[in-house]
């Protein structure tokens, strides 16, 4: 039996490490752990409230804002501020790009390697390319002259002999099963996605200044004003711009995206098989309709071992975090989980002095703590959020994944593996680019109406906040449910935690002993050729791991 | 016998008003640069520009004068130099204990006016010389971080590689607040001074001429 | 191996000479260079081949890699593909693992001394730096390994350039940035959160047309880029010297595009040319987008350039909300207290007992 190790994870956020016991080809055992600390809940100790989504934004740039949005919640939730209705849906537009935007960067630049060997579409007959992308959708670009210049570009670039990314590729690897066609059209839309995303987000730029990291939000609203009047603040100029940037996704979306991902599926079928994970998922929801964050379009909600017959409710307090394999130390020993109100961040390394071979998996082997809901190891991101929409009937979502589930010819347990988690991704992100336009909408009624309000000022000044406070901000970020708890002490941050989706995922094992939703997934996946893990990536790909996020 | 006699010779007196000037205008446009309670009513307007126009001028004149004054410390006659600053000059500091004395009524006569500086004089004068010089230090860093140059770097453009931009804009700005507070205290003394020791004190900054022996 | 020049690759992926010109004009005037150099510019980069590149990730939020995928004119695909070869850049190369550090080892030892090294993130130095590792090894050390070999390196964003957020108050992990672990490298910085990628092409284009690099401050930063305060280029000026100013967020004036000084904008401490260049194809900066700046690329932003929403710093052993105005009013106000306190003793004391003695002294 072989200990195989991938170090690092490439084609995600940050530095993840997996170790892997393997068993006459399949994992019989895996372990997931995050590198990388640099201690921002430290660093947000006394400082204003009102600054900390400034530094809590930087925790990630590629969730660029979420991590903003969850801020300035939690703070608003403490000094209880209802933000304006164009604050909340300024911030829903901001919101819904940025799932859609990094979708696309996920499904194309990050997770499609796996699947697509960019060598073999040096070996397709570009017309016959062309005739398979016409017959997938009647997106324009798909003639055979096309590809035939997409497949020059490979070429010259393997001729090259300087291959940049995609050198020491696996490709040639047997666990790539799409015809060298399908391949040539997945690498055009490699490039193309390149252009889109680029393209798309500056929704971002408009609202919030740049992207990443907006320079837009406020606790009580947002900074770009509204008036129809005014060439300096978001007029009908801006609407007919985000209007023709979503149109343009949601063709891209509709027409590459999804086509894209059901051939991809069709030929992968066998991993609907793979990479269930813990069966336990949670969502908080998400785009509420007002300020008061009471009703969301996307249900909140919470799956128990994979039973969708039943979704239970939300009770942030059952939350704990427990560090008993990461390296932390706890007031009060490490064997008890902490709620983020109580929680703490002492940094405290116990693992091998590097440079080092193996971590010591038995002790504590990450810098990602371990979250637990009601004891249970929690899986977050697209699929959580599908399914719990899914099985509270929620109607758009309803009918799509029904009809990607019959175009595939499979059923709603599919959903529970590494292809259903990418499916799933695909299936919101389509959802996402049909709703975008109308919360831009939203925001051109509401300028019709007069109303030009952006922030709620009675509670700026923090000399009329209470002497103590403490409050909660949620997000459903892209890859999955996000939280941050602050407690406010003489207007000043006392204690500031965030429990972020790649916590939830990528988690160690708790005090139990159980795995986190990552390492449970590994558990049976086949393997190849131990030294090129495409099978390993696959399914830790099917998460977008994130772990500057995790740990943080 | 009481006779009057010349302290303040002119260049005393002309930068002492020259100051007071400076500083009165630093300080309004000042505070008007740190919080602009005014605001324009149209674009074409240019009341920052302005009143940042008359601070940039008011503080080089403070700067030619105060570096006068300076000069004058080596020039100018046996209060004005530089010696006559020493608090512990011989007999300053006997001088000052019977002030005290006399103003908690245990002397029935002040003593005989040194029409110098006393000794508490001279360590404000000092204090303040410091809290001006500071303020022409802190003010060129502000003003070199927006317009470099050679003579402005000399006179503290460089603090601002040592300390934050924001950090300098603090303490040029609280300091304004040391400088007026010792400006209240130092009015009152004059008039209490002239008022008890008949010496003339007030009228000197004026006339240059004190009452003494 | 064949390499092939920059223009022939971009022709190759059907980049027109029109686009391709219009690109080169692009990184002229950003680089503040009179049109006159365009020419030059592109036939150098018809000559040269794709210099490798090795991009290294440390303490980051990978903010500047997503900032290169916004990058336009040229597009990330032709910066990725035609004009730079980047040989290793774990958040989108193929490989992992061995195979990946197998890339990056492959090109610091066939080009020793001849690949361009992009750094993104600080360097924790604290506890022997096992704050950051990737495969089994530290930081610290990789960072020595690849950067002390580069031709040159090139830091993104203000984490590597001096620590950065990590390196915020109080520093939990000692993180600093590449000139402070690495003596003797030729380092050029591009600070910033994230670093603005029209400046980052730039430079390497200047450095394919002119061999040399871009003028550098005492800071290392190139000048075209970090050389001008963003109060002298910001639209909002005007209404500054005016004395027009935001009171409140969506207040008429912030309606209007006033003046955000008031609200705390920091653009009269920040150096950068975030105004002209802006971000995402030229759509807007932060002022544009109504809030003011924070100098997010000045050493230390987090601390010294401070408070985001206020004028000035609190006066240190004061509470959070006693301003520099607070504190000295008081203080002048307790000395007049004073003094007249004691005006009205004295005057009480003249009248009384020491009238006398002040007759007799006549
Ligand atoms: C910004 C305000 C002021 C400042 C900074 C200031 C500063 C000074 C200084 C430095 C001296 C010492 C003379 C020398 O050695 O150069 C002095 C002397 C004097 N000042 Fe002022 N002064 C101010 C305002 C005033 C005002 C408003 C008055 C009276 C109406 C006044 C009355 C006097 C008198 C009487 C002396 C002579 C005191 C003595 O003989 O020791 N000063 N002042
Ligand atoms: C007693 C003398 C002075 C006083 C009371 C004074 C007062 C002030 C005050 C209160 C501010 C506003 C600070 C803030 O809140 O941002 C200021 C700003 C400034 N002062 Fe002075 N100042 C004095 C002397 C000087 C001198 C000698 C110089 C130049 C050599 C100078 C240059 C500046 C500059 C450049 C600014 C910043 C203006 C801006 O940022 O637009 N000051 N001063
Ligand atoms: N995990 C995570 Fe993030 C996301 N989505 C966080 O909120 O990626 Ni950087
Ligand atoms: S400088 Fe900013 S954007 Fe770049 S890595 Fe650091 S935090 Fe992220
Ligand atoms: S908005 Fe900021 S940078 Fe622009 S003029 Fe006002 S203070 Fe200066
Ligand atoms: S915050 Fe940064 S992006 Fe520019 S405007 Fe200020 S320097
Ligand atoms: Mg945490």
């Amino acid at each position: 039996m072989a200990r195989i190790v991938v170090d690092p994870i490439t084609r995600i956020e940050g530095h993840l490490r997996i170790e892997a016991q393997v068993e006459n080809g399949r994992i019989t055992d895996a372990w997931a752990a995050g590198t990388m600390f640099r201690g921002i809940e430290i660093i947000l100790k006394d400082r204003d409230p009102r600054d900390a989504w400034i530094f809590t934004q930087r925790i990630c740039g590629v969730c660029t804002t979420t991590h903003a949005l969850a801020s300035v919640r939690a703070v608003e939730n403490a000094l209880n501020i209802t933000i304006p209705s164009n604050a909340n849906i300024i911030r829903n537009i901001i919101a819904c790009s940025q799932l859609i935007q990094d979708h696309i960067v996920h499904f194309y630049h990050l997770h499609a390697l796996d699947w697509v060997d960019v060598v073999s579409a040096l070996k397709a007959d570009p017309a016959k390319t062309s005739a398979l992308a016409q017959s997938l959708s009647d997106w324009p670009l798909s003639s055979t002259s096309y590809f035939k210049g997409v497949q020059n570009k490979v070429k010259t670039l393997v001729e090259s002999g300087q291959l940049g990314i995609f050198a020491n590729g696996y490709w040639g690897h047997s666990a790539y099963k799409l015809p060298a066609e399908a391949n040539l059209m997945a690498v055009a839309h490699y490039l193309e996605a390149l252009d889109l995303q680029r393209e798309f987000i500056r929704i971002h730029a408009l609202l919030g200044s740049k992207n990443p990291h907006l320079q837009t939000y406020l606790v009580g609203g947002v900074s770009i004003p509204v008036d129809p009047n005014s060439q300096n603040a978001l007029n009908a100029d801006s609407i007919a711009f985000m209007l023709s940037l979503s149109k343009k996704a949601q063709d891209f979306v509709s027409k590459v995206y999804i086509p894209d991902l059901l051939a991809v599926a069709s030929f992968y079928k066998d991993w609907a098989a793979y990479g269930g994970g813990s069966g336990n998922f949670i969502s908080v929801g998400e785009f509420p309709s007002d300020g008061t964050l009471k009703n969301m379009w996307m249900p909140a909600g919470i799956i128990f071992n994979k039973d969708l017959s039943k979704v239970h409710p939300v009770d942030q307090s059952k939350i704990t975090e427990y560090v008993t394999h990461s390296w932390y130390e706890y007031s009060g020993g490490d064997a008890k989980g902490k709620h983020p109100f109580e929680g703490e961040t002492n940094h405290k390394y116990s693992g091998p002095k590097p440079p080092y071979d193996y971590l010591d998996t038995s002790k504590k082997y990450s810098w990602i703590k371990a979250p637990r809901y009601d004891d249970k190891p929690m899986e977050v991101g697209p699929l959580a959020r599908v399914l719990v929409a899914y099985a509270s009937g929620q109607k758009q979502f309803k009918d799509t994944v029904d009809a990607v589930l019959k175009k595939l010819g499979v059923g709603p347990e599919a959903l529970f593996s590494t292809l259903g988690r990418t499916a799933a991704r695909g299936i919101e992100t389509l959802v996402l680019t049909e709703m975008l336009p109308q919360w831009i909408g939203e925001l051109a009624a509401n300028m019709k109406k007069g109303d030009y309000t952006i922030h709620s000022g009675d509670k700026w000044e923090p000399s009329t906040w209470p002497k103590e406070a403490k409050g909660w901000g949620f997000h459903e970020a892209s890859r999955g449910f996000l939280g941050h708890w602050v407690n406010i002490k003489d207007k000043k941050t006392a204690n500031y935690q965030c429990v972020v989706p790649t916590t939830w995922n990528a988690s160690p094992r708790d005090a139990k002993g159980k795995r986190g939703p990552y390492e449970e997934a590994l558990v049976g996946t086949p393997i190849a050729d131990p030294n090129k893990p495409v099978e390993i990536l696959r399914t830790i790909h099917s998460f977008d791991p994130c772990i500057a996020c995790a740990v943080h | 016998m009481q006779k009057n006699v010349y302290v303040w010779e002119f260049p005393i007196r002309l930068t002492h008003w020259l100051n007071v000037l400076s500083i009165v205008m630093l300080s309004v446009t000042g505070i008007y640069i740190g919080a602009p309670f005014i605001h324009a009513l149209y674009t074409t307007q240019y009341i920052m520009g302005t009143v940042r126009f008359l601070h940039f001028a008011f503080a080089y004149l403070f700067i030619v004068s105060l570096a006068f004054r300076i000069y004058w410390m080596f020039k100018g006659n046996r209060f004005s130099v530089w010696s006559a600053y020493n608090p512990l000059a011989k007999g300053k500091v006997k001088l000052a204990a019977e002030h005290c004395k006399f103003y908690m009524c245990i002397a029935n006569k002040p003593p005989k006016d040194w029409l110098g500086h006393t000794a508490s004089a001279s360590l404000a004068y000092i204090g303040l010389l410091v809290l001006f010089l500071f303020m022409i230090a802190s003010g060129s860093a502000l003003y070199y971080n927006a317009q470099p140059n050679l003579a402005v770097f000399l006179m503290g453009g460089w603090l601002g590689k040592v300390f934050s931009i924001s950090t300098l804009r603090l303490w040029h700005h609280l300091v304004m607040w040391f400088i007026l507070t010792f400006v209240i205290v130092h009015v009152y003394l004059g008039w209490l001074l002239d008022r008890f020791e008949k010496n003339g004190i007030m009228s000197s900054i004026f006339s240059g001429y004190k009452v003494g022996e | 191996m064949k390499d092939e020049s920059i223009y022939a690759a971009l022709s190759h992926r059907g980049v027109s000479r029109r686009d391709f010109m219009k690109f080169c004009a692009t990184i002229t005037a950003t680089l503040s260079l009179p049109s006159a150099f365009t020419p030059k510019i592109a036939e150098a980069l018809e000559k040269k081949k794709k210099p490798y590149v090795v991009w290294l990730h440390f303490q980051d939020c990978t903010g500047d890699t997503e900032a290169i995928l916004r990058a336009s004119n040229p597009s990330v695909a032709e910066l990725l593909l035609d004009i730079i070869s980047l040989e290793y850049h774990e958040t989108i190369m193929a490989p992992s693992g061995k195979l990946a550090e197998k890339s990056r080892h492959d090109v610091i030892t066939s080009q020793k001394g001849n690949y361009i090294a992009i750094v993104e993130g600080s360097i924790p130095t604290k506890d022997d730096g096992i704050y950051c590792v990737v495969g089994g090894r530290t930081a610290l050390s990789i960072a020595k390994e690849v950067c002390s070999n580069a031709l040159v390196n090139f830091t993104v964003g203000s984490c590597a350039a001096w620590g950065g957020l990590g390196s915020a108050n109080p520093n939990p992990t000692g993180a600093v940035g590449l000139q402070d672990v690495v003596s003797g490298a030729k380092i050029v910085n591009f600070p910033g959160c994230p670093m603005n990628p029209v400046n980052l092409v730039a430079a390497i284009v200047h450095f394919l047309t002119f061999g040399s690099l871009p003028a550098l401050d005492s800071r290392n930063r190139p000048l075209f880029a970090y050389g001008k305060r963003i109060h002298d280029n910001c639209e909002r000026r005007a209404h500054f010297d005016a004395g027009q100013f935001v009171r409140q967020w969506g207040d008429e004036g912030h309606r209007k595009g006033w003046c955000l000084y008031e609200m705390g904008c920091k653009g009269p401490e920040a150096f950068l040319n975030c105004p002209t260049v802006k971000f995402n194809d030229k759509t807007s900066w932060p002022v544009q987008a109504g809030h003011g700046c924070v100098a997010c690329a000045a050493d230390h932003n987090w601390d010294k350039v401070y408070p985001f929403y206020g004028r000035l710093q609190k006066v240190p052993g004061f509470g959070i909300e006693t301003t520099a105005d607070k504190v000295g009013l008081g203080l002048a106000a307790a000395a007049a207290a004073g003094v007249a306190g004691h005006a009205v003793a004295s005057s009480l004391k003249k009248d009384k007992d020491c009238s006398s003695k002040e007759e007799s002294n006549k």
